[in-house]
């Protein structure tokens, strides 16, 4: 694929913007995983869904590799292209429709930038459901094709639940426009839901209608000391129960003394607690959350706790949870992004301690995550004396025995981080030989010449 | 020695200000209030001087319609002793605020006054020191970082040419600028606490503050806009194209 040039593209790709350029390789080539050294052969930057088909129809014709790409924040290497692919980019696709007032949706190209939905949503009254740290620089297309979740997870659900409208082109180059924005529709398979989070291994997206919820007002946020794991699952219950919820975090302390060196914050509370619970909820009376936190108090749940009164406030304390991830990107953290139902939750963090306590002893392990959605983030920090190579094998040797916990639990080994590049040798703890299977047969009948983003997730 | 800490409720911060359909004023129905940031600074520093053993009484007080008893009550949670709300449903201009202020200084002896430099739904920046004046004692205003010692206080100034170091005779009005701390949250176990402490309202009326009607009179707000829409960007094809389209509109 050498002879991919200038001249190359100009004959093959009539009309297709395209670069070459060492930078933009570098640059489109990767992702935050960096898993590999990016070595794409073009970037190619379509401008709208004929163009995506006509370039998949000379991938198909030419027999070459295409590897979609959106905001490139995915932690699972899906958007890596290491191995002279021509990278796909959605980003010059970025038409953001006018809100549809009627049917509370919003029409978005792929290349859309997810936290400009939230803000068109916002200038109409409205509001969209999915929110996460990389919101300000992933698109909506990979937000789709990995079924992005978040913080807000249990009140709005996942990107999936958003998806009113798909509009894609297959590995065949068939283009497809899937549900029109319906809410009803009962007329035999929902190619759509197969798409979303399918990777960018079957389609290409090319645009979206997305659900728009009720402005939902004022909310507030509470920052809860914790002593321990097992305190999580009844205090998310009580608080269930008690509030409307829109985000349940949890963190270590260690996650908090991290944020603090490296924003240079405060710390949260007075005295440091274990473990913190940070809850968004609908505002609520001063009544109310009294007799709430003496009821926790009282069931040894909770030692202490604060409440923004402001929406400055609110912002403040979701920053002890938002800046945990940069605050130590610095020291390259294995990541692992595992789920369980809710109710295994304190089952998972106990064996994982075990786990930990025995393999990891000198490795530094922050978790933190979402109690809500049963997910939980472990990060293992790289010790200075380890060099990059050694700690991802160690890390490794381990995964074996934390994804064994995770299938007796009958776990996700990736809850929202995707397979891509990372979790594919690992897919059988989630999922089963025949539905692998069952998979690749999907994938051979809308990629049949198997030019998307080969590699990644089967 | 009792701080007397000045409140005002405000829209938060973070909301996007609305103007009213017939510019009338800004939208404030369903729009979440606060108490100005400024303000929540100086009472941060009051609690801070009577943790430090400096004070043994803070006081604040707010002035306005019923709604800033919210304000009141978060002042108490975040550790304030007592609050006074001077009722009043009209919106007084600085001078009017100072002179009832004034007249609750009569009543309150307090060592210090502090309140924000600025409210940030006006931005006046009048209050403090026309009090100070009304009240013919010394102020600071802008204070950056506010030392106390027997009957004086050292208030440091943020200034174009550095820092400006005050030394006060205590009573005093000191105004805050935004460095000079960072106000706590308030912990959950004190909403229930704060709902004991005394808040007590007192109509501005009650109070035979020498109001002047000429000088409510004086400044009135006619119209209300929202800023100008900005307008868009253009894109140039080349370094000879954006000099020219420069200098076609004489920037260079």
């Amino acid at each position: 694929m050498s002879d991919i040039d200038k001249l190359w593209l100009h004959q093959h790709l009539p009309g297709i913007q395209a670069s070459q350029q060492a930078d933009d390789l570098a640059s489109y080539g990767s992702d935050w995983s960096r898993l590999r050294e990016p070595a794409p052969a073009a970037v190619l930057f379509p401008q709208h869904q004929e163009q995506v088909a006509q370039i998949i129809d000379c991938a198909n014709r030419e027999g070459l590799a295409l590897v979609p790409s959106g905001g490139r924040t995915g932690l699972s290497g899906g958007a890596i292209a290491a191995d002279g692919e021509l990278v796909l980019s959605l980003e010059r696709m970025r038409q953001l429709d006018p809100v549809n007032h009627a049917d509370a949706s919003v029409r978005v190209e792929a290349g859309v930038v997810t936290a400009s939905i939230q803000q068109q949503a916002e200038r109409a009254g409205l509001f969209y459901g999915v929110d996460f740290a990389a919101a300000g620089s992933s698109q909506i297309g990979g937000n789709i094709a990995t079924n992005a979740g978040g913080i807000r997870v249990l009140r709005y659900g996942l990107t999936r639940d958003q998806v009113l409208g798909l509009e894609a082109v297959s590995g065949k180059g068939e283009l497809l426009q899937l549900n029109h924005g319906l809410i009803k529709n009962a007329t035999g398979y929902d190619l759509r839901h197969l798409l979303i989070g399918s990777e960018g291994t079957l389609a290409v997206i090319t645009a979206a209608t997305l659900k728009l919820w009720p402005d939902p007002g004022e909310r507030q946020v509470l920052l809860l000391a914790v002593d321990g794991h097992q305190a999580l699952l009844p205090l998310f219950m009580a608080a269930r129960q008690a509030l409307r919820l829109s985000a349940f975090e949890f963190f270590t302390h260690d996650c908090v003394r991290h944020v603090c060196a490296h924003a240079g914050l405060p710390p949260p509370l007075e005295q440091a607690a274990g473990m913190y619970v940070l809850l968004e909820c609908d505002a609520v009376s001063d009544e109310q959350v009294a007799a709430l936190f003496e009821q926790l108090v009282e069931q040894q749940l909770v030692s202490d706790g604060v409440i923004s009164q402001s929406r400055q406030h609110a912002q403040q304390l979701w920053q002890y949870r938002e800046r945990i991830s940069e605050s130590i990107a610095a020291q390259r953290p294995y990541k692992n992004d595992i789920a369980v139902r809710i109710a295994a939750v304190p089952e998972l963090l106990q064996q994982l301690d075990e786990l930990i306590q025995r393999h990891y002893p000198a490795f530094e392990v922050l978790w933190y995550g979402h109690i809500g959605d049963g997910n939980i983030h472990m990060n293992v920090l790289k010790p200075d004396d380890l060099s990059p190579a050694a700690f991802k094998q160690q890390c490794e040797l381990v995964n074996e025995q934390v994804f064994d916990c995770i299938q007796r639990l009958a776990g996700s080994i990736s809850a929202e981080h995707g397979v891509g590049l990372l979790k594919q040798p690992w897919l059988q703890y989630s999922r089963t030989p025949v539905e692998i299977d069952i998979m690749r047969r999907i994938k051979s009948v809308l990629d049949p010449g198997g030019i998307l983003n080969p590699g990644k997730l089967l | 020695m009792k701080i007397l800490v000045l409140v005002k409720r405000v829209i938060d911060y973070n909301v996007r200000v609305r103007v009213k359909s017939d510019a009338s004023g800004v939208e404030t129905d369903g729009v979440k209030m606060s108490i100005n940031p400024f303000d929540e600074i100086a009472l941060e520093e009051a609690l801070r001087l009577r943790e430090a053993g400096h004070a043994e009484e803070v006081l604040v007080v707010s002035m306005g319609s019923e709604a800033c008893q919210q304000q009141l009550r978060t002042a108490l949670a975040m550790g304030a002793d007592r609050a006074i709300h001077l009722a009043t449903d009209d919106a007084l201009q600085p001078l009017s605020a100072a002179r009832v202020i004034k007249a609750l200084i009569e009543r309150e002896q307090p060592g210090i006054v502090l309140l924000g430099k600025q409210a940030i739904d006006n931005d006046n920046n009048q209050t403090g020191q026309m009090l100070a004046a009304l009240w013919q004692r010394p102020q600071a205003t802008n204070a950056a970082k506010v030392e106390l010692a027997d009957g004086s206080v050292r208030v440091t100034r943020e200034v174009d040419d550095g820092l400006e170091v005050l030394e006060l005779q205590l009573p005093a009005v000191i105004t805050t600028d935004l460095r000079l701390n960072t106000p706590r949250f308030v912990k959950l176990p004190d909403i229930m606490k704060a709902k004991k402490k005394p808040l007590d309202v007192l109509a501005i009326t009650e109070l035979q503050a020498d109001i002047d009607a000429d000088a409510e009179q004086a400044l009135q707000i006619s119209d209300w806009q929202a800023p100008p829409k900005r307008g868009g960007g253009i894109k140039v094809d080349s370094v000879d194209a954006l000099v020219a389209e420069l200098k076609s509109r004489g920037l260079v």
